[in-house]
């Protein structure tokens, strides 16, 4: 990019912002993460043991992108983007460095998450990703009243006219793709079909806008429209599902049955980070099997350690178990990495859906 | 002035009929009733706080009597709002409009009467030549000079040609000489109008040289309503008699009260005699409080070193006592002269600008006379106090 | 002391004016003038592929030939245009009593309370108002309670929603330069157009509005700049079908890394806000120094 006084000023900022920082930069980690993943015991744990502080930033995937492009991969020494998010990000705007791999545990990690993470954020031959909570977005059915809902489709259902909710983001599309029998991560590398899959969904979701009571945009919203009852199905995460799934039975997390749409969270080093081996002591710490447990407690989600599960309360064990059936977790629709330019072609659909009544 | 003010001389613009104000426990007009003739002057005067405002406000319409009516032109009033009411209001401050040009500023009221543009433009200008601006049509408020504005002020409201103008204090805000000028300026408008003025100041000047009629307002009363001569040489009321110009005023016994005069003796042992001002007649012994101008005195230079201490009568008509001039207040026409009488009653005397008395120093001793006619004697008031105007 | 000869005291006192005004140009040079300056470099470029950009100005035409961005932006204007003027409406009457009905220290008070909900974020007074609107909220259940409704009403969601917490939000800044002016209106000028014969209507009209019209106008336009730049309310409280501009430019940089695109809408709001409060400038006779002094 050719933004030189972008890139002046903003350095200028970042030089301030490093000066009155410096002080209390003994050793401490920035960490950008999403809510949960870096719970207060953990952090205070590993202070104990290492020396280093954690400041931990929540943000989400579009954000850990956009902070780091503006400051063209600094400010941080760590972050967790999904690992389908990365070797794009990477190709267009330059905000990561490669992982050294002989600096992490990999005994810790599940092999096939460690191996299949390693593929997905390669770029120009070099790892940018380790895996490290995983997770599926799916449907959160309220069984008493909206108990039909077994796919992305079925919110569409006439009888649940007005109390429906999802995102206007990209899994939608995907989710209902697949219910709608597409196969969208085949048509990744073939825009024109990627597009022709799109405009089905389009006229899917324009058609089914009459059933949604609001699109939401924060989980917390969401899962307070399920709670009060005034939303009976919504597309969602499993760990908001099985949240509200502990106050009432009657609400839990459905894996369609085209597939639930499986995430791993990864970490990724900023391309300017500063405190490098504090960022490799912190993932070889938090993927310690017991843990890993303390943050799959904190997050709902699992995690790619090993063993870790041991440690896991068994009530959340028990909502898995309900949710995902052997079968469902092999039709899990793992994300594969999203070519660049994608962004693009949904976003026209997001905002055509959006503008249309 | 039309033909029919002359036609009936004694119709009357503007009755008051018992009026009676109170805000809480203050009573701010207290039973107020008059009469003012057609295209007469009429001025309230009285200090800051005797209700005149209010009196004034009521009859604009902006605050209503407790009892008591209003009849402007023989009609009632009382429940018509301002706006209705064919009486006109020139504020303290005038309240021209600032956002609007004169001319608009005239207009304003004529649009409210639903008259056309043509005839608004042919008012405008007439108005404007009638006071002597006639180019001031487009000009902004703040381009104009202090006495412009006031003669705008007073245009605005009398191009709508009301029974009545009602004026607060206008020429409180103008400096000595405009404000003299403008007294003068005034009292020729009405004239030409021959619209009924009602007149509000404390500034008893004003009220004597421009009008008609004046009462003078105490503490929410009227004490007294007359021609401003009749105030000054005959005022009835102790408070008419100290507010209206400058008294010396000394409080007395009376000794004899027998025939027209009384005589006197005050309470430092001056002896002298005075004309019974109240209708009831003096007793002996009872307290009397006298007045005398300070310009109905005479002053005569003594050469030689009189060595008589008190005052002594000589001839029937005169009161004549001695005294020391303490000081000399100089103020061109207005200048006085401060004389110890020797029997501790000091005296205020005019100081006439003839070149009869420019040879007075500090020091001299002189001898004071003053008809006994012009020396007023009342009985003192219950309860309302002398003003601040009273000299000793 | 030596004496100090008068060619090196203004050199000193010029030395002093830079110093003086050095904070206020850095704050304009880099907080303002600088990002906007980048916000152009960036606008007018395009991406042709990863890391590689040219010069072009599709970024604006893109607005222009799209319907959807084009609408967004008429919308947006047209619904800060609507809550300007009721919150002018609503803000009036309101001023008018505070500055001119009341003294003293019912005055102050009154005026406080106008000023209590700025106490709080605009996050938590939108999340009021969700909880005041929404189905299961205070409004439908107090209407249910009534026996008005028969089942819950969703007041949340929909273009009222979003002119209620606009309008809300926008108070403050109507009721403050209004309460400020009108209570620099003599009371006598009041009354004097009562004395000539005016009614109520011709003294709002002729006498209160017109001196009141800076205030007026410049609360109108902060008010209808900040409703424009609004992103959090209408994004909190609108329906499935509301568009907002600033929405628009966010989902642009945020959700889809097209900083090229954000910036030119962020560019175009700039302009086209501007002319839009010239406009009204012009039409209500104001001049910009007048009305912001």
């Amino acid at each position: 990019m050719k933004g030189l006084l972008n890139l002046k000023s903003l350095g200028l900022i970042t030089a301030t912002a490093t000066f009155i920082s410096a002080p209390i930069q003994a050793e401490t980690l920035r960490l950008l993460t999403w809510g949960g993943y870096a719970p207060k015991n953990v952090i205070s744990d590993f202070k104990e043991e290492t020396g280093i502080s954690v400041k931990v930033t929540k943000s989400n995937n579009e954000d850990m992108i956009s902070k780091l492009r503006a400051t063209r991969g600094a400010g941080f020494d760590l972050a967790q983007p999904s690992q389908d998010r990365i070797s794009s990000a990477q190709a267009d705007f330059d905000i990561y460095k490669p992982i050294d791999l002989s600096k992490i545990n990999a005994d810790q990690i599940i092999g096939s998450m460690f191996e299949a993470t390693r593929k997905s954020t390669m770029h120009n031959g070099k790892v940018y990703g380790i895996p490290h909570v995983w997770g599926t977005s799916g449907l959160i059915v309220n069984r008493k009243t909206a108990g039909q809902v077994a796919d992305y489709t079925d919110l569409c259902d006439p009888k649940l006219n007005g109390s429906v909710s999802y995102r206007l983001k990209r899994p939608t599309l995907i989710g209902f793709a697949f219910a709608m029998g597409e196969d969208p991560f085949a048509a990744y590398e073939d825009k024109a079909q990627y597009q022709a899959i799109l405009n089905k969904v389009e006229g899917k979701l324009i058609e089914c806008k009459s059933n949604v009571k609001a699109y939401w945009s924060g989980g917390d919203a969401l899962l307070n429209l399920m709670r009060s009852g005034e939303v009976n199905a919504a597309m969602a995460w499993d760990a908001g599902g099985w949240k509200l799934n502990k106050d009432n039975k009657d609400i839990t997390f459905v894996a369609p049955k085209s597939g639930a749409l499986g995430w791993i969270d990864t970490f990724a080093l900023p391309r300017k980070s500063k405190a490098d081996s504090a960022a490799y002591k912190w993932i070889n710490y938090v993927m310690r099997p017991e843990v890993a447990a303390k943050i799959t407690e904190a997050a709902g989600n699992f995690t790619a350690a090993k063993g870790s599960d041991d440690h896991v309360n068994e009530t959340l064990k028990a909502q898995f178990k309900e949710s995902f059936s052997q079968e469902a977790i092999d039709n899990i629709q793992w994300y594969p990495p999203v070519p660049a330019g994608l962004e693009e072609i949904e976003g026209k659909v997001l905002d055509r859906v959006k503008a249309a009544s | 002035m039309s033909t029919d003010d002359h036609s009936n001389p004694l119709s009357f613009d503007l009755e008051c009929h018992n009026i009676n104000k109170a805000f809480g426990d203050f009573i701010a007009v207290d039973d107020v009733s008059f009469k003012i003739p057609q295209g007469s002057f009429f001025s309230i005067l009285g200090p800051s706080g005797c209700g005149k405002t209010t009196l004034l406000r009521m009859l604009a319409g902006f605050q209503h009597p407790n009892s008591g009516d209003i009849f402007i032109k023989g009609q009632s009033v009382l429940h018509t709002p301002p706006n209705k009411r064919p009486v006109n209001m020139v504020f303290q401050h005038l309240a021209l409009f600032p956002t609007m040009t004169v001319a608009e500023n005239i207009a304003y009221g004529l649009k409210r009467r639903g008259i056309s543009k043509t005839e608004q433009q042919a008012l405008i200008k007439d108005v404007l030549e009638r006071i002597d601006l006639p180019d001031a049509g487009n000009k902004r408020i703040d381009q104009l000079s202090g006495g412009q504005k006031q003669r705008i002020a007073i245009a605005r409201c009398l191009v709508l040609k009301p029974d009545v103008l009602l004026l607060d204090e206008p020429l409180g805000a103008l400096d000595l000489k405009l404000r003299e000028q403008m007294k003068i300026e005034l009292k020729h408008l009405q004239q030409v109008f021959g619209t009924t003025f009602v007149y509000i100041t404390h500034d008893q000047s004003e009220a004597l040289v421009m009008s008609d009629q004046v009462a003078i307002m105490n503490n929410g009363r009227f004490e007294q309503v007359g021609t401003p001569q009749e105030l000054y040489y005959q005022p009835k009321t102790p408070f008419v008699a100290s507010f209206v110009g400058d008294s010396n005023r000394w409080q007395g016994k009376v000794s004899t009260a027998s025939g027209d005069l009384l005589s006197l003796t005050t309470e430092n042992g001056l002896k002298l005699s005075g004309l019974p001002a109240s209708s009831e007649p003096f007793k002996e012994n009872d307290t009397v409080i006298a007045y005398i101008r300070p310009e109905a005195i005479s002053i005569i230079p003594v050469t030689e070193n009189l060595s008589t201490v008190s005052a002594i009568d000589n001839t029937d008509d005169i009161n004549q006592c001695h005294g020391r001039i303490v000081n000399i207040l100089f103020d061109g026409a207005r200048s006085q002269v401060l004389v110890d009488t020797r029997c501790g009653e000091p005296m205020h005397v005019s100081l006439p600008q003839t070149g009869h008395h420019t040879s007075l120093s500090k020091g001299d001793n002189v001898t004071l006379q003053w008809n006994k006619k012009q020396c007023l004697c009342f009985r003192p008031a219950e309860s309302n106090t002398s003003p601040h105007q009273n000299l000793t | 002391m030596p004496p100090v000869s008068t060619a090196s005291l203004s050199n000193t006192s010029r030395i002093g004016l830079w110093l003086l005004l050095a904070p206020i140009l850095l704050w304009l040079s880099l907080l303002i003038i600088l990002p906007h300056v980048d916000m152009i470099l960036i606008s007018l470029q395009e991406r042709i592929s990863s890391r590689n950009y040219s010069f072009s100005v599709s970024n604006y035409t893109e607005f222009f030939t799209e319907p959807l961005y084009w609408n967004t932006f008429v919308r947006t204007a047209v619904m800060s245009v609507i809550a300007t003027a009721l919150t002018l409406l609503i803000a009036f009457p309101v001023s008018y009593y505070i500055a001119k009905m009341l003294t003293g220290r019912l005055k102050t008070v009154l005026f406080v309370l106008c000023l209590i909900p700025f106490w709080v974020s605009e996050l938590v007074r939108t999340y009021g108002w969700m909880i005041i609107l929404r189905e299961t909220g205070l409004v439908s259940t107090f209407l249910q309670w009534l026996g008005l409704a028969d089942q819950p009403i969703e007041m949340l969601y929909n273009d009222a929603a979003i002119m209620v917490g606009l309008i809300y939000t926008s108070m403050l800044f109507m009721v403050v330069p209004l309460v400020s002016t009108l209570d620099s209106l003599d009371n006598s000028l009041i009354e004097a157009g009562y004395d000539l014969g005016g009614n109520s209507w011709n003294v709002l009209k002729e006498i209160v509005i017109p001196h009141a019209m800076p205030g007026i106008v410049s609360g109108c336009v902060v008010v209808f700049m900040l409703t424009l730049g609004n992103y959090l309310t209408p994004a909190l409280l609108g329906g499935k079908d509301s568009l907002w501009f600033t929405e628009q430019i966010y989902t642009q940089f945020i959700t889809r890394f097209n900083w090229e695109q954000g910036s030119a809408f962020g560019m175009l709001l700039l302009i086209l806000s501007s002319l839009i409060v010239w406009v009204g400038l012009k039409l209500s006779k104001q001049s910009f120094s007048k009305v912001m002094s």
